[in-house]
């Protein structure tokens, strides 16, 4: 990045100038995120079921009741295998496409890229009635295809398996296209010298990539797995339009069982704490990776 | 010889490799444009008629029987409005930031941070505080819902934009008699331009893909496309014509707008962390 110089002295003039450019971002922000954020903290301590009318009496335990709830349990866990499933499919397979992509005497390259990054910018509910449509058990192109070759042909979305491998599917459909384009902008912009003397000092293509590709990659690599995995710890669009969370509860992520214990059961109390465990999770994970990443850089 | 080869043999295996993953993204999204071009009869039919007269109907339907062009409408209301807004307050914080360091490095850092937030956590006290105000179900309510992740991004990727923009050219402006507003609006906004277009559209495409906030937020009179098309699945079981032709008008605007950004694709995904 530039580094711009400051200016030297900042005139009083300039330095209200300054705060007044930033105060409707920030007043903004407090509107939209923080006050909201403070009154869920609040929500999160009383009881309150919404159909029951108003805010309850002060519950300090919502929390310990909550992470006992062997439902939130389950939600985690199918967040988890699904965000590790889906992070390491996408990076692989991303990975893999985008070496593939950066190799000059490739043809067509521009043509295969584009084709590869359409999924990117769809919308994940467009993305997941398409394979509804295409895995229908009745209906669907996938198991007439798989009736021609005399394959069986299972109900996906009703087992609770093949349920979350679809699922996992999907995503990585939907989303490795992101990093492919993220790798093979890092891949591009990776130095000739390192490669140039490589080749001089008569290295394999194997040893190549294991000593200049692999390690001058590294950091673009984690920045997209956190960005990644930030975004699948968060995964409800999916679950929703493709299986609500089912068969039974075999799908359900823990935004989605949020969502359920706010929208259907109607309980504020409980579901804000749970958003708040969540986060939690969330901010947790990052920061391991944080860490790995800038030991790795040491 | 040998090694000739063995070169070309890598080639065709990549070339292999491609092919097949190009043909797992287009077939699905083929096969969606195809039925949504086929009659209700042809649509149902399988084994599958793989050649047929293509026919509007589905969208016809769509528009007549469903009232798509008003979710289509409120779509685009809400994402432009909320990206518009997004900018422009946007612009002015991250200018701030980026050449008086305002609040460094905490007001910066908590833009970046508000990534981290999951959106169900916001939607819950959102959806609690409209139902007060009586903002729940209307357009204003869920512009205001996306600003909570418009605005942080405008701000933290104009920031960069901004500091790479030599601090000389508003300095000339200034000698020159411009007052710094003027130098903001006449100097620097215009060489942003570009910046500026591409994070107000990137903006654009997050809102009309987003889902979550939609659907707590909306009711009748805000319905967005995500929502309406969702809705869609469980209505009298399934038209998959009438699906397709939803999913492909829902689609088409997002890949069109891509074209504008193609090229700053990577820094507005990646909150600017790889450039």
């Amino acid at each position: 990045m530039v580094k711009t110089p400051l200016f030297k002295s900042l005139p009083s003039r300039d330095r209200t100038a300054a705060k007044k450019l930033v105060a409707p971002a920030v007043i903004g922000i407090w509107i939209v995120i923080l006050f909201p954020l403070l009154y869920a903290l609040y929500v999160s301590f009383h009881d309150w079921i919404l159909s029951q009318g108003k805010i309850g009496e002060v519950n300090f335990s919502n929390y310990i009741t909550v992470l006992k709830d062997p439902l939130l349990l389950n939600a985690a866990k199918n967040t988890i295998l699904l965000t590790v499933s889906v992070v390491v499919l996408e990076i692989a397979i991303g990975f893999g496409l985008a070496l593939l992509l950066n190799n000059k005497r490739i043809r067509l390259r521009n043509l295969y890229l584009f084709i590869l990054l359409v999924p990117m910018l769809m919308p994940p509910i467009t993305v997941g009635l398409i394979w509804r449509l295409l895995l229908h058990p009745d209906l669907g192109i996938i198991n007439y295809m798989l009736s021609l070759v005399g394959l069986p042909q299972p109900i996906w979305l009703a087992d609770p398996v093949l349920a979350m491998i679809t699922i996992i599917i999907v995503d990585v459909w939907h989303e490795t296209s992101f990093i492919i384009l993220v790798l093979l902008a890092g891949l591009t912009s990776l130095p000739d010298e390192m490669y140039e003397a490589a080749m001089i000092d008569g290295a394999s293509a194997w040893q190549k990539f294991k000593f200049v590709t692999l390690p001058l990659m590294a950091p673009t690599i984690l920045v997209a797995t956190i960005i990644r995995m930030i975004a699948a710890l968060k995964t409800y669009d999916l679950v929703y339009i493709l299986t609500r969370g089912g068969p039974g509860i075999s799908t359900e992520t823990i935004s989605y069982y949020i969502y359920k214990v706010f929208f259907v059961f109607l309980d504020m109390g409980k579901s804000s704490a749970m958003a708040f465990i969540l986060l939690a999770i969330i901010i947790l994970m990052t920061l391991i990776l944080m860490r790995v990443m800038r030991t790795a850089e040491q | 010889m040998l090694a000739k080869f063995r070169r070309n043999y890598g080639i065709t295996i990549s070339h292999i490799i491609l092919i097949i993953s190009s043909l797992a993204i287009l077939l699905p999204i083929l096969w969606v444009i195809r039925t949504s071009l086929a009659n209700r009869l042809i649509a149902y039919k399988i084994p599958p008629v793989w050649f047929f007269k293509p026919t509007l109907d589905n969208y016809l339907t769509i528009f007549a029987k469903y009232p798509f062009q008003e979710y289509f409408v409120n779509s685009l209301v809400i994402s432009g409005i909320a990206s518009i807004v997004a900018l422009i307050i946007g612009s002015l914080a991250a200018y701030s930031i980026a050449r008086f360091k305002t609040g460094d490095p905490w007001l910066r850092l908590s833009m970046l941070s508000t990534q981290m937030l999951p959106p169900i956590a916001l939607v819950i006290p959102i959806f609690l505080l409209m139902r007060v105000i009586q903002m729940w179900d209307t357009l204003p309510g869920l512009v205001l819902a996306y600003l909570s992740f418009n605005l942080p991004y405008t701000v933290w990727i104009l920031i960069g934009f901004f500091q790479s923009i030599p601090v000389e050219i508003e300095e000339a402006a200034m000698i020159d008699g411009c007052s710094r507003l003027q130098a903001l609006l006449r100097v620097i906004f215009p060489v942003a331009l570009p910046g500026l277009l591409s994070a107000g559209v990137f903006n654009f495409i997050l809102n009309w893909n987003e889902f979550l906030f939609a659907l707590i937020l909306t009711g009748r009179n805000t319905r967005t496309l995500p929502v309406a098309i969702a809705s869609l699945w469980t209505q009298q079981g399934v038209n998959i014509g009438a699906v397709s032709a939803a999913t492909v008008v829902t689609i088409l605007p997002v890949v069109i707008l891509t074209y504008v950004i193609q090229k700053s694709l990577v820094r507005n995904l990646t909150f600017g962390s790889v450039k």
